[in-house]
């Protein structure tokens, strides 16, 4: 729904608190047990003093300036080789159809990562998206952390514009490996393998912001409530509107509540989590493709809909997001090993107007079901050679019901690839990446590259199409520095 | 941006700010010279809250029984280990990826310092044994050695209960995860220490278990 940018381990961690990667890293951008204690204290870690700081009448500091300005740059390229070329969109004209794509950079990062104050910390993040071509605010995370002094209790509060960016485990969220661009280049890139997910994914920078509390006890017991409101990039009108939203998204209507509860278990080289979230959302979908004869309608009716523009009167779905995640680890001296994964189930109750056709304008209803649902499952295992060789199989099937209206096709949401991935990384700050994407089962009735007469209404005819033609190759690098 | 400011004003206004500016670069010159102040200025104090504390605990009491528990822990002993973090000749993983770095610029005034800091927090103390056979094992082994194989009494330098000698550390009240990883690491090699080395290169791994059971009681 929305394509959010995967988050990257920083140096500037390093710099600043004299630590090596792997203190924080199994594999950046996963977490150890440390490293998740170092993002829930707020990035705060520090063996540098102030170069400026300033001191009240009562001895508190009311000024805490870092000698060095935590400044990174993250950048991905990738190189994809598709199993077959995707089909002529150059219309009317013929254009040339290639099977591979060279992004590059397929990312480019500028981050501001580490301790503002001895309390605050704050993740910055501006990114070059190489399949957009723009520059645009990236992930940000600013967090105020305190703790008991027996370290029993640790405690904070994080503001942040991408729900689950602010989680330490690796199984579910934006951290979940695998998480070389497998969001981007497999599923939402020129391939786009229509592999639908349920919101709990997608709700990224700009497009909502939130903030949340959470405590963590024995350096085992998470628990997190925050509420997301839409935070909409390109609009600072309270207002939701074609303006800024785009054809086929939509916006969180008021506050969206998010609860996370985890518990870890870590022994010796070993560390266990099992966690569960909730997600309620109120969600205003905005306007998709229009054709001809509902924008005819719409004009009988008196109105004009452009794409990115919400139903009149502002419909609402509604989202149920239940997910279970766990992770396994183990940081032996020359061994890696990580299993991780999720099932997130999603109820969607949409809205009564778009599935009677009762919104203005309207010449046919949006979904086919009054309540439609989806179930997403991830497992993942990896495993390291003395953090130099190592590599990665991820298993990922979604299932729902059929919703023809809504997906297109068939109107099955459904998909199922997987990921096979090795990698070289000669230094943990400078990997490389073969991966091979394979596809089973992509959602609209099988059909590769997301095809429709709407996007492609010069390719008619694109024929013995099947899923295994989304395959892909990647070569990738990723650098931070 | 300089060019920026001098286009807004005329150009005699321009050669005049050129000037003062030069002007006040000299005067700097002149002036004391004040330079960031090096990490290792940081207090103890300071040193504990920001850095030391985020993993041992500010009482010197760790959660995670992946960083020792320092508190009442001897200073000659933190004092000796954090200098061989700083000379990175102590350097088993966790040492290098977490100390090496944290010690890097402390100076033997912050080094004694944090040592006093941690040696005189209240120390902690283990529980008795749920596998009472085992820690008598471990007991026998630890007061009295295998001398068949050359290994002496733990007592020699951990003391009668682990409470250490001079720099060889104290034992008891630490995270017992804590102690088995150590015992693996010098077996293997990783953690450099000839005694320590030879003692768990010659024991069988039950017996390793038996003396971590008997120190977690201690």
């Amino acid at each position: 729904m929305l394509a959010a940018q995967p988050a990257r381990a920083v140096p500037p961690f390093a710099r600043q608190t004299g630590l090596a990667c792997e203190a924080c890293h199994t594999m950046p951008p996963e977490l150890t047990a440390f490293g998740r204690r170092f993002k829930l204290s707020g990035y705060t870690l520090t063996t540098r003093p102030p170069l400026v700081n300033d001191i009240d009448d009562h001895k508190k500091d009311t000024l805490f300036l870092t000698d060095l300005p935590g400044i990174a740059v993250l950048a991905q390229m990738g190189y994809d080789h598709y199993n077959r070329a995707p089909p002529d969109t150059g219309q009317p004209y013929p254009a040339h159809a290639q099977s591979d794509t060279f992004q590059f950079p397929d990312q480019f990062s500028l981050v501001y990562a580490g301790a503002v104050s001895d309390k605050v910390g704050a993740w910055l993040q501006l990114t070059y998206n190489g399949q957009a071509g723009s520059v645009g605010i990236d992930n940000i995370d600013i967090r105020y952390s305190d703790h008991t002094v027996d370290n029993k209790w640790v405690w904070g509060v994080t503001a942040n514009n991408y729900l689950t960016f602010q989680d330490v485990w690796n199984g579910i969220g934006s951290y979940t490996i695998p998480n070389f661009n497998t969001v981007t280049l497999s599923s939402g890139g020129v391939a786009g393998a229509g592999t639908s997910g349920p919101i709990l994914n997608a709700l990224g920078p700009g497009s909502v912001a939130g903030i949340g509390a959470y405590v963590f006890y024995n350096d085992s017991l998470y628990f997190e409530l925050s509420a997301y409101h839409s935070a909409v990039a390109g609009g600072n009108s309270p207002t939701i509107d074609s303006v800024s939203l785009a054809a086929n998204g939509g916006a969180v209507d008021r506050f969206a509540p998010y609860a996370r509860i985890a518990y870890e278990r870590d022994w010796g080289y070993h560390s266990a989590e099992i966690g569960g979230s909730a997600l309620y959302v109120n969600w205003i979908p905005s306007v998709g493709y229009i054709s001809a004869q509902q924008q005819a309608a719409a004009a009988l009716a008196g109105n004009t809909y452009t794409p990115g523009q919400t139903f009149n009167p502002g419909a609402i779905n509604r989202y149920t997001d239940l997910s279970v995640d766990w992770q396994y680890q183990y940081n032996g001296p020359y061994n890696l090993f990580g299993f991780m994964g999720h099932v997130t189930h999603e109820r969607q109750q949409n809205s009564n107007q778009l599935v009677a056709a009762t919104f203005t304008g309207a010449s046919s209803p949006i979904y086919s079901n009054p309540t439609d649902t989806l179930t997403q499952f991830l497992v993942t295992g990896e495993y390291f050679r003395n953090r130099h060789y190592g590599g990665l199989v991820s298993f990922t099937r979604t299932t729902g019901t059929s919703d023809p209206l809504a997906n297109g096709g068939n109107g099955s949401p459904a998909n199922q690839y997987e990921t096979f991935e090795l990698d070289y990384v000669p230094w943990l700050n400078f990997r490389f990446i073969l991966q091979y994407d394979v596809y089973q089962v992509v959602a609209n009735n099988q059909n590769p590259f997301n095809l429709s007469n709407a996007n492609f209404p010069n390719s008619p005819g694109f024929p013995n199409v099947k899923a295994s033609d989304n395959n892909t190759w990647v070569l990738g690098l990723w650098m931070d520095f | 941006m300089r060019k920026l400011a001098i286009a807004s004003v005329d150009i005699a206004a321009g050669i005049a700010a050129i000037a003062l500016a030069a002007m006040a670069v000299r005067d700097a010159y002149s002036a004391t010279l004040i330079v960031p102040p090096d990490p290792s200025t940081m207090g103890t104090q300071n040193l504990v809250n920001n850095a030391c504390s985020k993993c041992h605990g500010e009482n010197g009491i760790s959660v995670s029984p992946l960083f020792p528990i320092l508190a009442g822990q001897l200073p000659g002993y933190i004092e000796a280990e954090l200098k061989l973090f700083r000379l990175r000749a102590r350097s088993d993983p966790r040492a290098r990826a977490f100390m090496w770095g944290i010690a890097r610029g402390l100076t033997d005034e912050q080094i004694k310092g944090v040592a006093q800091y941690f040696s005189s927090q209240p120390a902690v103390h283990g529980s008795a044994s749920s596998n009472a056979a085992l820690a008598d094992k471990g007991k026998l082994l630890y007061e009295s050695g295998k001398p068949e194989l050359d290994i002496e009494a733990c007592t020699v330098c951990h003391g009668h209960d682990g409470e250490g000698v001079n720099t060889q550390p104290r034992l008891a009240g630490q995270h017992r995860d804590y102690v088995a990883i150590q015992m693996s690491q010098y077996r293997l090699g990783l953690r450099e220490n000839k005694v320590m080395q030879h003692v768990t290169e010659k024991l069988t791994d039950d017996e390793i278990a038996a003396l971590v059971e008997y120190i977690s009681t201690k």
